[in-house]
């Protein structure tokens, strides 16, 4: 009966339902093809004996051996895993921290009604327009900025008299990270602001406008109000950059190749020195990329377990 | 009656592709791969005229980020037989020794070379483009032998040198050359440097090796590099270098006069694209002779001040290969196979094209006795040189250089040495056993197929 009713319901008007799918499809299959399938067989490459392109599509499967190799000790690709992690969170970290500090100071700034600045535009778009710029072009930048021994900042630094002899900064640990840091952090810092503005624009006015009426400060209303609201966007935020500094890659590998002495090695370049350099170790460049994805995963986790506070339901039940 | 008429329409199309088809099967298809369009080029402006049996189709893809290995390995290590995977692809320094080592590519004996043929090709380049076994399986059209390139005037104004023979006997080996660099320092009062970095020195240094990097499958570290590495060192703790690496700004600065280098060691393509370019400041490639004779006039560069000659080793420096897709060799016809050798052997043997080819670009071609003949001519003078003329330099390096010495791994071996041993060692660092241990450690790490002690 139902049967019947649609099938004269379809002649007679076009049921539009299934465009709906039509339009999704095109991303639902390049997902399988260019991001499911490639996860699932980086996973099953992690189990094989694949070196070298040859044993790509022709390997065969020897178990967990390439993971023992990368949590035993003794291995050689022990210490240059795990340095390689190391060296990103410490680079992640001195690039986070900064950049959500100032991320927060500049999005209350533009949003706070009692300071009210001018050309608000102009200061947004300069903030933002690292940005857009490709991080490999501003790893090039910086490099021939700060190369040895004569490039614009050694020439700057020994005209002005702040130094008699030219600096090898890519010699230099501290240098050299600090610069990948703070070429993140000047590059993301414009992105994390417009989120953190969205997420304060997002915030009913009819808070601030009560307690500016109650007479609190803007500290107070930063600290009372701003920031446990946007507690979701900050998640977003953390979660978003811990991905995103734990596969950094481009800036270290044009600016200092890894240099000096391995120390700003990221795990992404580890995985791309293992898989596209030497023999191509296909096999435990996978098996890298499988333990960083577990990494991300566990990190991100955590994120949420940290902030999300143990009373939240009553808190969201409020508004 | 309109489905009627469009069905006889497409058949008409279908049937009429069809004939064009079997009207193109005369011709012999050849899918020939490349990264750059340079061999494209000449086969379309050299070659193609004159054999319109031959449907070429080209392929080319850029060697940044390894997009042309990326996708000749892939193709090759799954479809090495299918329409569209190369007949002939070239192969670049880089990685040539990687392919002639597999299996992908074809001994060019399968395709009609003799070894009549083969011996005229310059040994440095034929070596490089042989497995480990001997077998022949790339040739190149060009040959990229390095010379030594040194500041006529910087050399007579510090070191009273003013033949290239004299300056010759002081860079004759790698110690004179240490000699003279500490000469130089103190006759200049350390205003000219020998050269930019002793990194500028490895590509000519490793030719000195009397072993590859990788042999019967173990990684060896010839004593010769021992010996580059105390060199280095000296050359950097002595303040013997202007201490920046190559193609930085402190580099180019030698080239343009803006520094005083005294000596930079190159091969042929980079006098031509990379010396010459950069003779003044303002100076580009996209300049004619004369106006960039103007330019360096104008701008105090060193154009015509540059002088050339063999240095402390006879090296060789880059170059590329073309090879044949073993898989598709081995099934192709008589006439397919003829018509491979053909062209392979035109552009990397034939003598009278090459004898026309280094006329028309003043490239260091491939074959020994085409070069013999070009310098049968008399002589070339060339004025970025001072009217030396550049042939005949790189034709002795050409002939004594030691192809042998290449293997599979060297891209990734030499630059994790000059990570881990050049660069900390002669900065002081670290002393030589750590910087051994450690690159021991990385090649392991990095190379899974050697054995590494």
């Amino acid at each position: 009966m139902q049967n019947v009713q649609t099938k004269t319901v379809r002649k007679k008007s076009i049921s539009y339902s299934r465009y709906g799918y039509f339009f999704i499809a095109p991303f639902f299959i390049t997902f399988l093809i260019f991001q499911l399938y490639p996860i699932f067989f980086t996973f099953r490459t992690s189990l094989t004996d694949a070196v070298g392109w040859e044993k790509v599509l022709n390997n065969s499967i020897i178990g967990f051996e390439n993971f023992r190799q990368l949590f035993d000790p003794s291995s050689l690709v022990y210490s240059k895993f795990w340095g390689a992690l190391g060296n990103t969170v410490i680079i992640w970290f001195f690039n986070f921290v900064p950049q959500l500090g100032m991320a927060l100071i500049l999005a209350s700034w533009f949003t706070d009604s009692r300071i009210h600045l001018k050309a608000q535009g102009f200061f947004k778009v300069t903030i933002f327009m690292p940005n857009i710029i490709t991080a490999a072009t501003i790893g090039m930048l910086f490099m021939s900025l700060f190369s040895f021994p004569v490039a614009p900042i050694n020439t700057f630094m020994q005209t002005s008299g702040m130094a008699n002899m030219p600096t090898e900064f890519f010699r230099s640990v501290a240098w050299s990270r600090g610069l990948i840091s703070f070429i993140q952090w000047w590059m993301w810092t414009g992105n994390t602001m417009i989120v953190m503005i969205a997420g304060i624009s997002g915030i009913n006015p009819s808070l601030f406008e009560a307690a500016l009426v109650d007479g609190c400060t803007s500290r107070q209303i930063f600290w009372k109000i701003t920031l446990p609201l946007i507690k979701p966007i900050l998640i977003y935020n953390l979660t978003t950059s811990l991905v995103g500094g734990l596969t950094m890659f481009d800036i270290p590998h044009m600016m200092t190749q890894g240099n000096p002495n391995e120390t700003t090695n990221t795990v992404a370049r580890f995985i791309y020195m293992q898989g596209f350099t030497g023999s191509r170790n296909f096999n435990m460049a996978s098996a890298a990329s499988v333990v960083l994805f577990g990494i991300i995963i566990i990190g991100s986790l955590l994120i949420r377990y940290l902030l999300n506070d143990r009373e939240p339901k009553q808190a969201k039940g409020g508004k | 009656m309109k489905k009627v008429l469009s069905l006889v329409l497409a058949l008409a199309l279908v049937l009429g592709c069809m004939s064009f088809a079997s009207a193109d099967d005369a011709k012999i298809k050849l899918v020939v791969w490349s990264f750059t369009n340079e061999l494209q080029g000449m086969i379309e402006k050299y070659y193609l005229p004159d054999h319109p049996e031959l449907d070429i189709e080209f392929q080319i893809y850029p060697t940044d980020g390894n997009a042309y290995t990326t996708k000749v390995d892939n193709l090759l290590g799954s479809a090495a037989d299918s329409e569209e995977a190369p007949d002939i692809f070239t192969l670049e320094a880089a990685f040539v020794k990687h392919y002639v080592e597999s299996d992908w590519t074809g001994d060019l004996k399968t395709i009609g070379f003799t070894d009549e043929e083969l011996a005229t090709a310059f040994p440095v380049m034929a070596q490089i483009g042989q497995n480990s076994a001997g077998v022949q399986k790339g040739l190149s059209w060009q040959s990229t032998p390095g010379a030594l390139m040194y500041r006529a005037s910087l050399a007579e104004k510090y070191l009273g040198v003013t033949t290239p023979e004299e300056f010759q006997e002081k860079v004759k080996d790698w110690d004179t050359f240490l000699e003279t660099a500490e000469e130089l320092k103190e006759k200049s009062e350390g205003a000219c440097k020998m050269v930019t970095g002793s990194g500028d020195i490895w590509n000519a240094y490793q030719y000195q090796r009397s072993q590859p990097w990788v042999v019967d499958g173990k990684l060896v570290v010839d004593d010769e590099l021992l010996d580059f590495e105390e060199l280095c060192k000296t050359l950097e703790q002595d303040d013997l270098t202007q201490k920046g690496a190559a193609w930085t700004e402190t580099w180019f600065a030698g080239m343009q006069g803006v520094n005083e280098t005294l000596c930079y060691l190159l091969p042929t393509w980079g006098l031509h694209y990379t010396l010459k370019p950069n003779c003044a400041p303002g100076a580009s490639g996209d300049l004619s002779e004369e106006e960039l004779k103007k330019v360096s006039d104008e701008n105090n560069g060193t154009y015509g001040d540059w002088r050339m000659v063999e240095g402390p080793t006879a090296y060789s420096w880059g170059g590329t290969w073309m090879g044949i897709n073993a898989a598709k060799a081995a099934v192709a016809d008589d006439a397919k196979k003829a018509a491979m050798h053909d062209l392979i052997y035109f552009f990397s043997l034939n003598e009278d094209w090459l004898l026309t080819y280094a006329h028309d670009s003043g490239d260091f071609v491939g074959s020994a006795t085409a070069v013999e003949k070009y310098l049968a001519e008399g002589d070339h003078p060339n004025p970025f040189l001072g009217g030396q003329d550049h042939y005949a330099i790189f034709a002795k390096a050409a002939a004594l250089a030691n192809g042998s010495l290449m293997s599979e791994y060297d891209d990734t071996i030499n630059s994790l040495f000059n990570d881990y041993v050049t660069t900390p060692y002669t900065k002081g660092e670290k002393d030589l056993d750590t910087c051994l241990a450690e690159f021991k450690a990385a090649v392991a790490a990095q190379i899974t197929t050697i054995t590494v002690e």
